[in-house]
């Protein structure tokens, strides 16, 4: 400090005055200072003459504190200072001076300390690494809070909306019985085609996507339910859509195959009763308009399968023509018998219901042939849209594939015959027609027999796996108490469309015809012949020895039914014979050959000579077979067989 | 489609063509062939046109369109030495379209009409073939139904056809000759009526003015 030059300094009042008032144009008015008597007396009221040395220190220390803030105050501020303060060594620019003083220190520090680093030899100036964080604290603060402003904001819009939602449910669900047309179009929507022509929505019920060439239209309208009275309790079963169906196509109907005996006067045909069948039971959930399309597609399917055996009935040409009467097709599989298939279409009139008190029997209707038919159109439909007719090139035209390969692999006759099906469904329908009679003929002329005729027995095994077109049964010829022996009859008959073919255990095959006395005649003429198998069996189980056997005898009075059989057995010893002549009409004979000397009314001759002779088998004697005992004919051959053998005793 | 064997029966002396046919047919009912319906084999003649031909040379080619009423839902076209198509019967409605390349030769159409038998496994057709409205020939054809491949059934064929053609029985077609184990087709078939229908139309040249 000693060293140091002398630095001039140069004060300035601040000659600031208080501002009074800033104008409107921003001119300013300043208090006027204080003058000496203005100031004196106002330091005067600041005196508490009442107090003691200690007020006088408080107040001194106000004072001059105000006297140390107005810096390079005027004359005035001097008296003040000297007036209040109790060191005189203390001029008035002491701390101005003192100040100034420190300030003069620190400048020549630094000025040192500049000059020293300005070398770099013994002090450098080294940058602070200094994190760019504090300073950037302010606007990070600045940031989430305005991002927590923004995200409020969003908070506030979502939770408006989340309660306008929360309130549209609780309403919807607090009218769940009234429900919304839209939301029941969505539901129909999810069951059947819709489409919107112009301001109608339109809907399509028939089978034509599924590959049906019917022309009827099937399209039906939904329309809106309007007429509800919002005052009154909205009901149940409310609905606010309604389908319009065609009037063609109301009510319900259904398809009757049914099968007469006797055929009817001419003048009868067409009068078929329409038996208004219970509706079938909808699901329990379904709403009303399914219930009401439903009813009409199936409508629909019976028309159209009628209208296609209509038509095949009057193209194709049978031996026996069908007659298609109004809503009947009457044709005749057999004579004598009438298959008429006819459709019964009831609509929901209350005149038609009052009609229906006739209920047709059980066994005229089958069900069956009525399933099938749905099953053959539905067959048909879906044939014109297999793999085999579709894709196709677009020259060719619509049909099987193989029958575009025909041309250019040069098919003849058979083998195009063989791709088409001539079958319509009339044919098929009548060809199950008559298996199903065939069979059911069949089977009650098997279970008449086996319930007239006791002995033999008859027993039929029918097959659980049949065709439409074929059956088949095993009937088995038996005598009670003899099934392990006696089991040489078994005939399997295989019932065909028109035909019944017999093979039998021996390897005959015999084709019978659709007469059912055929059939009978045949079994009667094999439990005949059983009998006499029976009689073969037998013998060789008791050791007797067969003579002679033969199924169709030439001798004896001509059965009308197939043939009588015959056969004779001689016992062990050789005593006695066995002759059993048995017949489908002419019934049992049995004669027993007995030694000559048993036999009394022999004439004596002079011829024999030697006793042996007499043991020889001599007449026959008939026996009376009903008086027989034994419960079936085989026992009763049993016995005679062992009263004849002799016992050694 | 068995191996199928076509000859020309020539006409007998001093008998018409339909009596020959008559003879011939009731010799087969003798037989025991039972009558089965009609049988028709008709070929349409047709010749590249001039314009086509340019530079190549000459004459062109000759084509033939023949039908068969065995194979009814087929077309035939065949060339002299050349391949045959088999193809559906829409190939008349191109052959109209290509009325620019193939000209119908005039007076060309040949066919061949007449009653089909059938003998067990051996089926017979006796034709009479006739150009226009006046008959030209008889044409007989055997086929036999099992068997495909030519070389082993030609020994039966000759027999059978020895049994009732007699002395006229031919020999074995041109067809059979190069490939043995081949299997025998329609194609084969159309070839042999092909060839039988030239024949004919060359064996009676008067009437008939030159037909290329």
């Amino acid at each position: 400090m000693s060293g140091v030059r002398a630095v001039r300094i140069s004060i300035e009042s601040a000659c600031e005055k208080q501002v009074q008032e800033v104008g409107l144009d921003g001119t300013e008015t300043y208090l006027q200072p204080l003058s000496m008597s203005q100031n004196l007396a106002r330091l005067a009221q600041r005196i508490d003459f009442s107090q003691g040395s200690g007020s006088e220190e408080d107040e001194a220390a106000g004072p001059d504190g105000d006297a140390q803030d107005w810096a390079g105050a005027g004359a005035e501020q001097d008296d003040e200072e000297g007036l209040v303060k109790f060191q005189p060594s203390l001029w008035p620019w002491d701390s101005v001076r003192n100040n100034l003083r420190s300030a003069l220190t620190e400048m020549c520090v630094l000025y040192d300390v500049l000059s020293i680093v300005r070398d770099k030899k013994f002090m450098t100036l080294d940058p602070v690494s200094q994190d760019a964080l504090p300073p950037k604290q302010s606007p990070q603060t600045l940031q989430l809070i305005s991002k927590k402003k923004s995200l409020a904001g969003a908070a506030q819009i979502l939770l408006k909306g989340a309660e306008r939602l929360t309130k549209s449910v609780t309403e919807n669900q607090e009218n769940k019985l009234q429900r919304d047309f839209n939301s029941e179009l969505l539901r129909l929507r999810q069951h059947w085609k819709l489409r919107k022509v112009g301001d109608k929505i339109l809907g399509d019920l028939s089978y034509r996507s599924a590959g049906s060439l019917f022309p009827h239209h099937g399209t039906f309208e939904v329309i809106k339910n309007t007429d509800i009275d919002l005052d009154k309790k909205i009901p149940e079963d409310y609905c606010p859509l309604d389908v319009q169906i065609p009037s063609d196509l109301e009510g319900s109907a259904y398809i009757k195959v049914s099968i007469q005996k006797q055929a009817p006067d001419i003048g009868d045909l067409g009068t078929v009763n329409l038996f208004k069948r219970p509706l079938p039971k909808s699901k329990p959930g379904s709403p009303h308009w399914q219930t009401k399309l439903e009813a009409a597609q199936n409508v629909l399917l019976c028309k159209e399968i009628f209208a296609q055996l209509s038509r095949e009935a009057v193209q194709i040409k049978s031996q026996i023509p069908h007659i298609v009467v109004k809503n009947q097709i009457i044709s005749q599989p057999f004579p004598s018998l009438q298959l008429s298939i006819s459709l019964c279409h009831s609509s929901n009139d209350k005149k038609s219901q009052k009609c229906a008190t006739e209920k047709p029997g059980p066994e005229d209707h089958l069900y069956v042939l009525e399933h099938n038919l749905h099953l053959l159109i539905r067959e048909f439909h879906k044939q014109t849209l297999s793999s085999i007719v579709m894709p196709h090139p677009a020259s060719a035209p619509f049909g099987h594939k193989r029958m575009r390969l025909s041309g250019p692999q040069a098919f003849d006759k058979n083998e195009i015959n063989s791709i088409q099906s001539t079958e319509g469904l009339l044919e098929k329908i009548i060809k199950q027609a008559k298996h199903i009679f065939l069979r059911s003929r069949t089977a009650a002329t098997i279970d008449s027999l086996a319930s007239r005729i006791e002995d033999p027995q008859i027993q039929a095994h029918w097959s659980n796996i049949n065709d439409v077109y074929e059956s088949s049964v095993k009937v088995l010829i038996t005598s009670q108490g003899y099934e392990q022996i006696c089991k040489s009859i078994q005939l399997q008959l295989n019932i065909g469309v028109e035909q019944v073919r017999v093979v039998h255990r021996d390897g005959r095959v015999i084709t019978l015809s659709h007469q059912e006395q055929e059939l009978q005649d045949f079994l009667l003429s094999q439990m005949s012949q059983h009998q006499v198998h029976a009689v073969q069996q037998l013998a060789k189980v008791m050791g007797w020895q067969v003579l002679s056997f033969s199924n169709h005898v030439g001798l004896g009075p001509i059965e009308s039914i197939g043939n009588a059989s015959a056969i004779t057995v001689a016992s062990p010893s050789g005593d006695y014979a066995i002759s059993v002549r048995n017949g489908p009409e002419s019934g049992s004979k049995i004669m027993v050959q007995f030694p000559r000397n048993q036999c009394k009314d022999l004439p004596k001759s002079d011829v024999l000579q030697d006793s042996k002779w007499s043991h020889l088998r001599g007449p026959f004697k008939e026996v009376q077979w009903n008086k027989m005992e034994g419960r079936n004919f085989v026992y009763k051959m049993e016995l005679l067989m062992s009263a004849l053998s002799p016992c050694l005793l | 489609m068995g191996v199928t064997c076509v000859s020309q029966m020539p006409v007998a002396e001093g008998k018409s063509v339909q009596q020959t046919v008559e003879l011939l047919t009731r010799k087969l009912e003798m037989l025991g062939a039972e009558k089965q319906g009609t049988f028709c084999v008709d070929c349409e003649t047709y010749h590249t046109a001039a314009s086509t031909l340019g530079s190549q040379g000459q004459a062109g080619k000759l084509m033939y369109v023949m039908h068969n009423s065995e194979y009814p839902l087929s077309c035939f076209a065949l060339f002299e030495n050349g391949p045959c198509l088999i193809a559906d019967t829409n190939f008349d409605v191109l052959m109209v379209k290509l009325k620019g390349f193939f000209q119908s030769a005039k007076a060309s159409k040949i066919e061949t009409r007449g009653t089909r038998y059938q003998y067990c496994d051996f089926l017979v057709k006796v034709g009479t073939v006739t150009m226009g409205p006046s008959a030209r020939g008889i044409s007989v054809e055997v086929e036999y139904g099992p068997c495909v491949v030519a070389s082993d059934c030609w020994s039966l064929l000759l027999e059978f056809l020895q049994s009732f053609l007699g002395s006229h029985t031919p020999g074995p077609p041109t067809v059979f000759g190069n490939r043995h184990d081949a299997v025998y087709g329609p194609a084969d078939t159309m070839i042999q009526y092909m060839e039988l229908f030239n024949k004919i139309r060359k064996q009676q040249q008067v009437p008939v003015a030159g037909i290329r």
